[in-house]
């Protein structure tokens, strides 16, 4: 038996879901979190009866007509394949709107179950809803329902009614006029009809103590956060403290250790790295390369890379508190009027925010938007919000050359958010076109005391994910990279004093003359750059096994390679400019090949899709060669080397050259077809 | 000799181990190994991933 869960956005879908599945689908507290249809067998605690009961979740849907792609899985599903039931997941905080959708799924003659769900909520608001009336009403079975992970109320009942209904006929209370509406102001007066239908049921069945028109204490707070002026600065020392707690602080203390009353508690690096001088004492007689293949190959290169873990997971701890509280859902209206202007949609919004967890999820959400221009132009730029992965490489650059400067994570967001916008108008410019204005509307979920139980569990599943990747891709990676280090072309072992005949160097070298104008000169560090394509936190794997370096978070280990506190950034061979220039090159860049992926099958187009890469290589270059060379005119003149810099700005130059001709044509392009249009 | 052969085998069941979960999670059909929020497919039914069915 299957039951679809259909219902508006933001009405706790997925939270339903994976309480009844026990799944850990992506929740949030904003619209479009699910794009796609999940589906999972409910527990069989939830019901009697042997048979098993598969749960579809849909994305959320104000209406039957949909508007995107998203909305267009619902509909279809639902017309389609016909479920058994659909249980309409309807947030009983706001049924005047919930109950529009809810009429148009009566009508198909699929059984309905309509759970009211968030219903806490309305016992602290003191709101009542007659279910017995509403049922009635309506015609179906009506349930009040609370699904967040600390409460669970009426889902027994909900499948329960679920299962009973299967086979049986759905009449509908309200059936709109036969036929497709004639036009627009038809659909219009058609919706109205509906409109004014479920109001007159809400005034049969709602009792509300508190008008929603009255300002409460939420609207205060939002009059602060979301104020034109002061929420992007709110948002840049938002954005500063938390990596202030997750790189200086708290994850920092975690990582390295702590000193308490005179008591060292070691951290987890000094673990990891005790762990691996255990192992290496252990094979201290086998034979070098299968010993160090371990040691420094597969132990020291995932161990570089989960070193970070702490600083990763204090952050996502850190992020999770600040949805659940509510506050990244303001943080979308803070930035939507800037996006806006550079001809985004309102919803690009979302995308940028998911993406600052991961780029794939950040890319998939752009199919909210409707427009294909927009939707193509945000799947685009959305990489460019630095993700969960970049954060070690972030971590590893403000660690060894910045002493963990907080203001390097923030700048790289707020970089990331300038760059956004610069392509927005650059991608407006190349296509022609004309800025038009868009509307953004998004629930905002109210204030609430963040759950600790919810962020530690967010918290956990991310960090778990870390670690998975960390012991697959990254650990297969740097076994790869350790064997091309260790052999030359001959399959003979690299000699001591010459590791540039690796198989590694003579691949990474050709790429590392590219990396001259940004102040790049190490082949190690362009294969740490292409690996990073793969996964980005191979980046910092690759480092540490190309330099020998396990232990990347305590800077006194890099201090005590070159012998010197002066010399930590040495052992990179980078000047500061350089690092930093680095480290934006490798988080401006094209994203690792999953993301890529996601971009292919969202733009759905091979000219969209071949430019946007275009674009971030250009974007990412061109930014790394402006920090390095300004940074090294700055702060040492003298250092930056005239030849490699002309050929670094010439090839600037050529991007622009190439953008400028592919907008040329485009626009001349969309001239003819105008005047063709108007022949 | 003997410790030789305890590295070699400790690579190669980390390396089969790992290579065993990669070639899983993609015929699992998810999009991206290790991606926070990014597993496309929350269940295999009858072999097929419910993302890459035909009605996705």
């Amino acid at each position: 038996m299957r039951i679809a869960f259909a219902g508006n956005p933001n009405s706790g879908k997925t939270t339903m879901f994976n309480a009844l599945t026990g799944s850990n689908e992506k929740v949030g507290n904003w619209a479009g979190v699910t794009v796609d249809k999940k589906t999972g067998i409910i527990k069989k605690k939830f019901y009697s009866g042997g048979e098993t009961l598969f749960a579809v979740d849909l994305p959320g849907a104000y209406s039957m007509s949909p508007f995107t792609a998203e909305e267009s899985v619902t509909s279809t599903y639902i017309k389609k394949e016909a479920p058994d039931v659909i249980i309409n997941i309807v947030d009983a905080t706001n049924i005047a709107r919930s109950l529009f959708f809810t009429t148009q799924l009566l009508e198909l003659g699929v059984p309905v179950v309509v759970a009211l769900n968030k219903s806490d909520i309305n016992k602290k608001k003191e709101t009542r809803i007659d279910t017995v009336a509403l049922s009635g009403l309506l015609g179906c079975p009506v349930y009040t329902t609370v699904s967040s992970s600390a409460k669970l109320e009426g889902l027994k009942e909900v499948v329960g009614a679920a299962v009973a209904l299967k086979g049986k006929e759905q009449k509908a209370p309200y059936t709109a006029e036969d036929g497709a509406p004639a036009d627009l102001e038809a659909a219009k007066a058609a919706d109205r009809k509906r409109f004014d239908f479920v109001n007159s049921i809400v005034e049969k069945v709602e009792t509300r103590r508190q008008s929603s028109g009255e300002k409460n204490i939420h609207d205060k707070i939002d009059a602060v956060l979301t104020n034109k002026w002061a929420g992007i600065p709110i948002f840049a020392v938002v954005m500063f403290l938390v990596f202030q707690i997750s790189q200086a602080w708290l994850g920092a203390w975690i990582a390295e250790g702590v000193e308490i009353g005179g008591r060292e508690i070691p951290g987890l690096v000094t673990l990891i790295d005790a762990f691996k001088e255990w192992v290496a004492g252990s094979l201290s007689h086998a034979n070098v390369f299968w010993a160090a293949l371990l040691t420094e190959g597969i132990i020291g290169g995932v161990s570089a890379v989960v070193g970070f873990l702490p600083l990763v997971m204090v952050m996502y701890f850190l992020i999770a508190l600040l949805e659940d509280c509510g506050y990244m859902a303001r943080v979308s209206v803070v930035l939507d009027p800037i996006f806006k202007k550079v001809g985004l949609s309102g919803k690009s919004v979302i995308p940028f925010v998911v993406g600052t967890g991961c780029a794939v999820p950040g890319v998939m959400a752009c199919r909210t938007i409707r427009s294909d221009r927009e939707r193509r132009a945000t799947a685009m730029l959305a990489p460019f919000m630095p993700c969960g992965a970049k954060l070690p490489i972030i971590g590893l650059f403000a660690g060894a050359f910045f002493g963990e400067a907080s203001w390097v994570g923030t700048l790289m967001y707020f970089v990331g958010i300038l760059i956004i916008l610069l392509g927005a108008l650059l991608v407006n410019k190349i296509t022609g076109f004309k800025n038009k204005k868009s509307f953004f509307i998004i629930e905002l979920p109210e204030y609430k005391v963040p759950s600790l139980w919810r962020a530690i569990k967010s918290m956990c599943q991310r960090g778990w994910s870390y670690v998975v990747k960390a012991g697959t891709v990254i650990l297969l990676c740097n076994a790869v990279v350790y064997v091309m280090q260790s052999f030359t072309w001959g399959l003979k072992l690299v000699a001591e004093d010459a590791p540039e005949t690796s198989i590694l160097a003579t691949v990474a070298g050709p790429i590392a003359i590219l990396l001259i104008p940004i102040g790049v000169r190490a082949w190690e560090m362009a294969a740490a750059a292409v690996t990073g394509f793969i996964a980005k936190e191979n980046v910092v794997g690759t480092l540490a096994v190309c330099y020998g370096i396990s232990n990347l978070i305590n800077t006194e280990e890099l201090a005590m390679v070159e012998g010197a506190d002066s010399a930590v950034a040495a052992a990179f061979g980078l000047t500061k400019a350089a690092a930093l220039a680095y480290l934006m090159f490798n988080l401006f860049t094209p994203p690792c090949f999953a993301a890529i992926g996601a971009m292919n099958s969202e733009m759905k187009s091979a000219k969209w899709f071949w430019g946007g890469i275009g674009l971030q290589l250009a974007v990412g270059y061109t930014v790394a060669y402006a920090v390095y060379t300004v940074g090294t005119l700055i702060t040492d003149p003298a250092s930056l080397a005239l030849l490699p810099a002309i050929l670094g700005f010439a090839a600037v130059l050529g991007f622009a050259g190439v953008i400028v001709a592919i907008g040329v044509h485009n626009n001349k392009k969309a001239k003819e077809e105008l005047a063709k249009k108007a022949l | 000799m003997t410790e030789t052969i305890i590295a070699a085998v400790a690579v190669a069941v980390i390396i089969g181990l790992a290579l065993f979960y990669v070639i899983r999670s993609k015929r699992k059909g998810r999009k991206c190994i290790g991606c926070p929020d990014a597993k496309g497919c929350p269940m295999v039914k009858d072999g097929v991933c419910s993302c890459n069915t035909k009605n996705k």
